[in-house]
């Protein structure tokens, strides 16, 4: 899977298909400087720049696509999928629940089910008529649903493997679900939560038959359901996707051929802007392939001589493709944001724990210079922790640094001297010294593996420098960024106060990592834009992805508790406003920039847009007619 | 002679099991990447990093404790039954049996090719030392070892298929293997492969030759009227290929768990080099075993054979009393 500091460059492909589940999470985690990130302040969120418009009477059915993606799937079986060339796959054949639209609007666009709710409590999920199960596995119902929920994702040992069962969780407890017709099923959460549609868990859910589950569940046989024939190709999946499964070659390809039977074909009163035509005569494309090309420049050849249709750019090599009259570029934004994190933490530089001292460093930083010289323009400045393309960021409230007159050596360096009053660190002329009256060293670590990342932690170096900070550069490889500096346990006497998991495994002086360490650059966060509620597992006292030990002074948790469960659309939006102000004015790391994601695509493709999560809609592109 | 090989293939089991035993513990100790990203990945969605680690162990089958994956592991692989690869989702037998021909399809013409001219061009040189054709050998040598096959691979790309277009960038593993399109999008790796390996090939028989060119019985056969194919063929090949032959099993080795993962990574072939290497990276404990044991078992063999073939090239050499 493409995650850690290795080729996020596949994310692009990812980003097809994303009403596939868990593509949200999976695309969550990943390093700086990965290909595609950053997002160049013109690719402003709002602005569409379509490739290809028209109703079904510019479309016609040929030709075969090919996606070329650096790694292959893991599996068919959607149960265990946890990364995203997988999901990608079984996508194909299996549409998934519902698909949202893209942000800012974020809209439910019901494929397999709809969903609804009266209270922001219970939501009822009813099944379109005429879907139709492969082999012998007759119409799908609820009863296909529920059973899938409850003796698979919400089994009490967990026998599948099922990688998101705590999606189905609310308080250590089981979301009870229950069958109330033949087409429709309910999902009674124990709380108001109006954002439980955005979130992946309905959202590209897939479903397998009652029938085929029914020979494993009993026995909890995982090998059995692992080893499945009709698992293994899909054979289960009727007229439920727009393709069929055709072959897979491990290593090599996965064909899918066109779905004649798909149901959406059939789908009356789809609303005129997302082009109920288009979606009658989908899909367009004879075949869709899945090439598995490991090496970069393999693939960006293959998209020059054609025998490809699509692939991820890397910022750059994008200049390579910008004269190419075949190919164009596709920049859309996304909501990854690459942080410079302070470690607040018992083993890391104790003033970080001030938000002055984090404050003024913030000035010391050139954010714009990393976007334009570092990124190659491919990305965009970040202040908080939400894209400006996001219904909850508001301009009114965030409070932005490192640019501008907001960025200055002698404005950081006045600031962090005065902050600094009160700690054992001083500035002696221009430099900082500690205790002992050397100057002060601080470590940051960094994923090693891609050039982008190594270029921006040497220039934070040196804009660390004009403020008298040395800053001792270390790269390791991600997963011992993880397991080594990111993952801590409790070090203090008796039980912790709380314990959030191994990414907080308790208060900043008795939890830490097995190593030291003050900064960090490389770990893209998730920013969730759809659900900003998700984000509070990075900013509360107890979140379980506070690694570096933040203690907000705003209350936060209290904060969020209102935001998640207000049901005044208007109210939410002004408190999430609130708390992604907090986070620019309390600076618990310096937020530095948001990603793009940068895809090749044969001129004659039309559908794909420069906004986030274009691919949503995949099966209504098509070739241009000759 | 029949003891001495049944006791050599007693050591080459013993030899496997051991090797296999490394291999198994050194994936024990290495820390799983991809489930501490799925544990940070459970954690940021504000799920159970905790929960997510336990998934993944089921879906692995790490649950079990070590010794009982350990002992259906080394049981699997020596009644063949090698078990599931849960990051293919196939058995191991058949996803090696999915990669070897396409490994054997490149591998087989080029190891032929540098084996072949590779000698050639060193007894070539080697009988006509210092001049004109012997430096250009040389070159050719120096060209072949010094340039790394990863660049040159992708350069060959670059000319040939982007540019002139004469060979397709992607390797499509469904023509048919002996077909005209089969053997255009070979032609590249093969030359990436035979340029590095003809150049080991030639200097060692150019070095082994010179030590039998200017040879008593050399100069006996030449006094005798002998020709210059029978010298060369009877006189001076023949005891240098006793050393060669050390050296061919271990350029098998090389060729099929070294040069050929970047060729195949470069080229996109789905072959036995990308199936080892994957495997260890992806830390699937049963792929990796099943795919260690076969260049185990090659390395073990193969230096058996290459024994006895040196009672063949040289008659003075003699197991039977051992």
């Amino acid at each position: 899977m493409a995650l850690g500091n290795e080729e996020q460059s596949d994310a692009p492909s990812a980003l097809l298909f994303p009403n596939r589940r868990g593509l949200l999470k999976v695309l969550g985690v990943g390093a700086a400087g990965a290909a595609g990130l950053g997002t160049a302040g013109s690719v402003g969120g709002q602005e569409t720049t379509t490739t290809g418009q028209g109703n079904q009477g510019d479309r016609s059915v040929q030709g075969d696509y090919v996606v070329g993606d650096s790694t292959d799937a893991e599996t068919l079986n959607f149960v265990q999928i946890a990364d995203v060339p997988s999901a990608n796959r079984v996508g194909l054949t299996l549409d998934g629940a519902y698909a949202l639209t893209p942000p800012p609007n974020s809209e439910v666009f019901p494929l397999w089910c709809d969903i609804s709710t009266e209270d922001s409590r219970t939501y009822t999920v009813e099944i379109r008529e005429g879907l139709q199960w492969g082999g012998d596995y007759g119409r799908m119902t609820a009863d296909d649903w529920v059973y899938m929920i409850t003796e698979v994702f919400q089994a009490e040992d967990n026998w599948a493997g099922f990688a998101n069962q705590s999606d189905w969780q609310r308080n250590g407890e089981f979301v009870p679900v229950e069958q109330t017709g033949e087409l429709t099923f309910e999902i009674r959460l124990p709380e108001v939560d109006p954002a439980f549609p955005l979130k992946p868990i309905m959202w590209g859910e897939f479903c397998m038959p009652r029938g085929l589950l029914e020979k494993y569940v009993p026995d909890k046989d995982l090998e059995g359901l692992q080893q499945d024939e009709e698992v293994q190709t899909l054979a289960y999946s009727g007229n439920l996707g727009p393709y069929s499964f055709e072959r897979w070659n491990r290593e090599a390809e996965f064909v899918a051929s066109r779905n004649d039977d798909y149901y959406m074909q059939n789908v009356e009163n789809i609303p005129e802007e997302y082009n109920q035509s288009a979606w009658q005569g989908a899909p367009y494309f004879e075949s869709w392939t899945y090439q598995v090309i490991p090496e970069e420049s393999t693939r960006l050849s293959a998209l020059q001589t054609g025998e490809i249709t699509q692939t991820s750019i890397p910022e750059n090599k994008v200049s390579q493709f910008e004269d190419d009259q075949d190919v164009n570029v596709n920049v859309a934004p996304q909501p990854f944001n690459s942080l410079l994190i302070y470690n607040q933490r018992a083993n890391g530089w104790e003033p970080f724990r001030k938000t002055a001292v984090r404050k003024a460093l913030s000035y010391a930083v050139d954010k714009r210079a990393v976007v334009e010289n570092i990124l190659r323009g491919f990305g965009s400045v970040a202040h908080t922790f939400q894209p400006e393309f996001s219904r909850w960021y508001d301009d009114s409230q965030v409070v932005e640094t490192g640019v501008g007159d907001a960025y200055s050596s002698e404005e950081a360096r006045s600031r962090l001297g005065e902050a600094l009053g009160g700690t054992q660190y001083t500035y002696d002329g221009d430099t900082v010294v500690g205790p002992n009256g050397n100057q002060l060293t601080l470590k940051l670590v960094w994923p090693v593996g891609t050039e982008t990342t190594r270029t921006t932690v040497e220039f934070i170096k040196q804009e660390y420098a004009k403020i008298g900070i040395n800053v001792e550069l270390e790269g390791v490889q991600f997963n011992t960024l993880l397991s080594k500096y990111a993952q801590n346990s409790y070090r203090g006497d008796g039980e912790p106060e709380y314990n959030a998991g191994p990414f907080n495994a308790g208060p900043r002086d008795e939890a830490f990592s097995e190593e030291s360490w003050d900064m960090q650059y490389g770990i893209i966060f998730n920013t969730y834009p759809r659900t900003p509620s998700s984000t509070r597992s990075f900013w509360t006292r107890t979140s379980s992805t506070n690694y570096y030990g933040y203690v907000p002074e705003a209350d936060m948790a209290s904060l969020y508790d209102r935001a998640s469960s207000a049901t005044d659309e208007a109210q939410r939006q002004q408190l999430y406003a609130r708390v992604f102000g907090i986070l620019s004015e309390e600076q618990p790391c310096n937020f530095m920039n948001m990603g793009v994601d940068i895809d090749g695509f044969q001129d004659e493709v039309q559908g794909p847009q420069e906004v986030f999560d274009f691919g949503w809609n995949a099966n209504t592109w098509y070739f241009q007619q000759e | 002679m029949y003891w001495y090989v049944a006791r050599r293939l007693a050591w080459a089991f013993v030899a496997t099991f051991i090797i296999l035993t490394i291999t198994f513990l050194l994936l024990e100790v290495t820390p799983d990447a991809q489930a501490a990203q799925l544990q940070f990945q459970a954690a940021q969605g504000g799920g159970s990093a905790e929960a997510a680690r336990e998934a993944y162990e089921t879906r692995r089958g790490l649950d079990a404790p070590l010794w009982e994956r350990y002992s259906n592991y080394m049981i699997n692989v020596f009644t063949l039954e090698w078990g599931w690869s849960d990051t293919r989702s196939q058995p191991v037998v058949e996803a090696i049996l999915d990669a070897y021909p396409y490994s054997l399809m490149y591998g087989i013409p080029a190891v032929l090719i540098s084996t072949v001219v590779g000698i050639a061009i060193g007894l070539y040189s080697a009988t006509h030392q210092y001049t004109l054709a012997d430096y250009a050998g040389t070159f050719v040598a120096f060209f072949g070892i010094s340039i790394p096959n990863f660049w040159f691979g992708i350069i060959l790309l670059l000319v040939f298929a982007v540019e002139l277009g004469w060979v397709p960038v992607l390797f499509d593993p469904n023509v048919p293997v002996f077909s005209v399109a089969n053997a255009k999008q070979l032609v590249l790796p093969v030359f990436v492969l035979t340029t590095a390996a003809i150049a080991s090939e030639m200097r060692y028989a150019r070095a082994e030759a010179l030590e039998y060119v200017n040879a008593e019985f050399v100069k006996t056969a030449k006094a005798k009227g002998a020709d210059g194919r029978r010298i060369l063929t009877r006189h001076i090949l023949r005891p240098a290929l006793v050393p060669l032959s050390t050296i061919l099993v271990g350029d098998l080795l090389g060729l099929i768990l070294t040069t050929s993962y970047l060729v195949e990574v470069v080229f996109g072939i789905p072959g036995l080099g990308r199936l080892s290497l994957d495997a260890i990276l992806n830390q699937d404990t049963a792929l990796v075993l099943g795919t260690t044991f076969i260049p185990v078992l090659i390395a073990v063999i193969g230096n058996l054979l290459q024994d006895l073939a040196y009672t063949i090239l040289d008659p003075r050499i003699d197991y039977g009393d051992r």
